[in-house]
């Protein structure tokens, strides 16, 4: 099954749910098929009219561009997604740095598509790391 | 050609004996038709999604609840994020904190291999406001 994660390019949540036999949905692969794209020339000039139409199917007008360009990333990885997993109460350096109404929208549009999903805390010590990993592997094992 | 190939940023835990090296030279012993560079944590590999799958199998084996991967948005010695051509890195501060963090991850991984029970602790819960106000009366006496 496709697992949206959150923050979506965090390394530990990726392999996890690699680990335990499902397919993580990451910003890292979005990114990639876009950077690689021969037509596309640079950050910060890889935004194409397309992108522009996708952010606004997951945020009004009025909402600030950088959080529709985002989300015209993010949003598409949300729709595929069969399942979620969250992890919140992480140091501030931890995630895509930045944006934190981004954040708030995408965890809003997870709850909204009503798929399974779990929240995490960010673990400060040995034994919070083994709840945390033993609550995704449940989770993702609970999926098949 | 998007679909095709895969770059992988493989991240080895602090905690483990397993060095950046090893896992070049491992990559390299495999034969596979993949750009491997050694980094500070660990290293990136780079190929056809088929024989990355095949070099990744390979490189758990040497630790495989110390050793961590993710695929990575730019491919290897892509300018706009290579040092040597002065890219910018983003993405470094999530990196380490999230290897500072693999520390305890793996201890977790491996309590999940052991099946090991764990509890999780009851939340702090936060100072009543009643609580507060007799704290501030002290104080201010």
């Amino acid at each position: 099954m496709k697992v949206f994660i959150v923050p979506p390019n965090s390394l530990i949540l990726f392999d996890l749910v690699e680990r335990y036999g499902h397919e993580p949905l990451s910003l890292m692969g979005a990114i990639h098929e876009k950077v690689v794209n021969p037509e596309i020339e640079s950050p910060p000039i890889n935004i194409t009219p397309e992108d522009v139409k996708k952010g606004l199917k997951y945020a009004g007008i009025e909402v600030p561009s950088g959080i529709r360009g985002r989300l015209a990333v993010w949003g598409p990885l949300v729709d595929q997604a069969d399942a979620a997993i969250i992890m919140e109460e992480a140091p501030f350096e931890f995630g895509c740095v930045g944006c934190h109404r981004t954040d708030e929208m995408v965890r809003y549009y997870i709850r909204k598509r009503k798929i399974p999903f779990i929240v995490v805390r960010y673990p400060n010590n040995e034994e919070e790391a083994k709840v945390m990993v033993a609550k995704i592997k449940e989770f993702l094992e609970g999926l098949k | 050609m998007a679909k095709e190939f895969e770059t992988r940023m493989i991240v080895i835990s602090p905690s483990s004996s397993v060095t950046p090296d090893q896992v070049t030279r491992l990559v390299h012993s495999l034969g596979l038709e993949i750009t491997v560079k050694e980094t500070c944590y660990g290293a990136m590999i780079e190929g056809g999604k088929g024989d990355v799958g095949k070099a990744l199998a390979a490189i758990r084996k040497l630790d495989p609840d110390r050793i961590f991967t993710k695929v990575r948005g730019f491919p290897i010695g892509d300018t706009r994020r290579c040092r040597a051509h002065h890219g910018s890195r983003p993405g470094f501060t999530q990196l380490e904190k999230e290897w500072e963090c693999l520390r305890l991850v793996d201890k977790g991984v491996s309590a999940a291999v052991r099946n090991e029970k764990v509890c999780e602790a009851p939340r702090p819960q936060k100072l009543p406001v009643k609580r507060l106000k007799e704290i501030i009366d002290e104080v201010s006496k």
